[in-house]
């Protein structure tokens, strides 16, 4: 496959993916019609000035902390899984420092995630976003590419973990700073869709859980 | 009378302005709601509700973007939202026969590879999937898509770009023979 150019392969999912047949508009439209005729939608919470109202209760200080504090912890593990003079611990060789080490940060910081997730979960389905969620995820989104570029990433089913743990955090990351820069209410709602399918459609808080569990440190 | 002219008469209840609109907009919208949902009837719910919300919201269209782009977003935000609803009560993997039976404008492919892409297409995370499906699928530009999505035009490139690699990397060797 690899040698056949994409537009092949694009063809052949055009005309078998999903292929609409014609437009049923008449139908659709009386459906339109009798909505346009009933009362106005008034459902809708605006999100932006949920946002806002959040936004204002949590203070820069406090989210720098935390992202500061994750940052710290993370410099801990990965300096003892890197690090050839690591002496945190007696060991028995350079070997088993580093696999302690690289479960110390891993685990941590599959906990770490997943709290931001389900706190991102929560937000996302009641149509707000905290302005410190942010910074925290961008703090994770930096720990998970360290990860990645260290030996975490040489295990396939952790390399998968942390991939997929990296897309959905870095559309966290996007969407926070669009829910304090975007008053777009249209496209704020379609990046929480995406965020809360990104979660959900990987199964990551599972994930996680299993993952941390495996670590042996899962609630550490 | 322009677009805007219609969109005036439309939010102050003109529904024949409306239909103008409606017309001019339905079968795209109807089309990137079925790429993504895959069932006729949820699709038509999508593209219904899309139209729906747009209307109520007119007042909020403020022009500076085409109002097939704010449609367009609209109606992606209603159907991923509809099909997580959807996807709590069933996974989109569905028999080859239901799959049949909710395709109408599919021809006849061997199952197994039908199967395959699918599977390979669903899989896809969903912020791939959405700039595979509307670009490659359905002809939009990176232009409309980034409008749409609200992302760049390099965003949207470089996850149609992903979303080719995990698909060539998913079906392998299994369309060979259909290429």
């Amino acid at each position: 496959m690899s040698e056949k150019p994409v537009d092949e392969m694009v063809d052949v999912v055009r005309d078998t993916y999903h292929v609409p047949g014609e437009t049923p508009a008449e139908a659709i439209w009386e459906g339109v019609q009798q909505g346009m005729r009933a009362a106005p939608d008034e459902g809708v919470t605006d999100l932006t000035v949920e946002r806002m109202k959040r936004s204002i209760r949590v203070s820069r200080p406090v989210a720098w902390s935390v992202a500061a504090a994750a940052l710290l912890v993370l410099g801990v593990g990965v300096g003892r899984m890197t690090s050839p003079g690591a002496t945190l611990a007696p060991v028995a060789n350079a070997s088993s420092d580093a696999t302690t080490g690289l479960r110390f940060a891993a685990a941590e910081h599959f906990g770490r995630t997943e709290s931001l997730l389900t706190m991102v979960r929560s937000d996302v389905r009641q149509g707000r976003v905290d302005s410190m969620t942010g910074t925290w995820a961008r703090g994770l989104l930096v720990q998970t590419r360290l990860l990645l570029d260290a030996r975490a990433g040489d295990d396939p089913a952790m390399r998968e973990l942390l991939e997929d743990i990296e897309l959905v955090l870095a559309q966290v990351v996007g969407l926070a700073e669009r829910g304090v820069m975007d008053g777009d209410r249209t496209h704020n709602e379609l990046e929480f869709e995406l965020a809360l399918r990104g979660v959900e459609e990987r199964e990551l808080l599972p994930r996680l859980q299993a993952a941390g569990r495996l670590l042996g440190l899962s609630g550490t | 009378m322009t677009e805007l002219e219609l969109i005036e008469r439309a939010s102050k209840g003109d529904e024949r302005a409306f239909r103008t609109l409606y017309d001019a907009n339905v079968d795209r919208i109807y089309r990137l709601a079925y790429r993504m949902a895959g069932e006729e009837d949820l699709a038509k719910d999508f593209t219904q509700e899309a139209f729906l919300r747009a209307y109520q919201r007119l007042d909020q269209f403020r022009g500076d973007a085409a109002f097939s782009t704010w449609l367009h977003s609209i109606a992606v935000s209603v159907a991923l939202n509809g099909l997580r609803k959807v996807d709590r009560h069933r996974k989109r993997e569905r028999s080859l026969e239901d799959a049949a039976h909710v395709s109408p404008g599919n021809p006849p492919v061997e199952p197994g590879v039908r199967e395959r892409i699918d599977g390979a297409v669903n899989d896809l995370p969903e912020i791939y999937r959405m700039v595979f499906l509307m670009h490659d699928l359905e002809g939009y530009s990176h232009g409309e898509i980034a409008a749409t999505l609200g992302v760049a035009e390099g965003t949207s490139k470089a996850r149609l770009s992903r979303a080719r690699a995990k698909l060539r990397e998913a079906l392998g060797d299994a369309m060979q023979e259909y290429v």
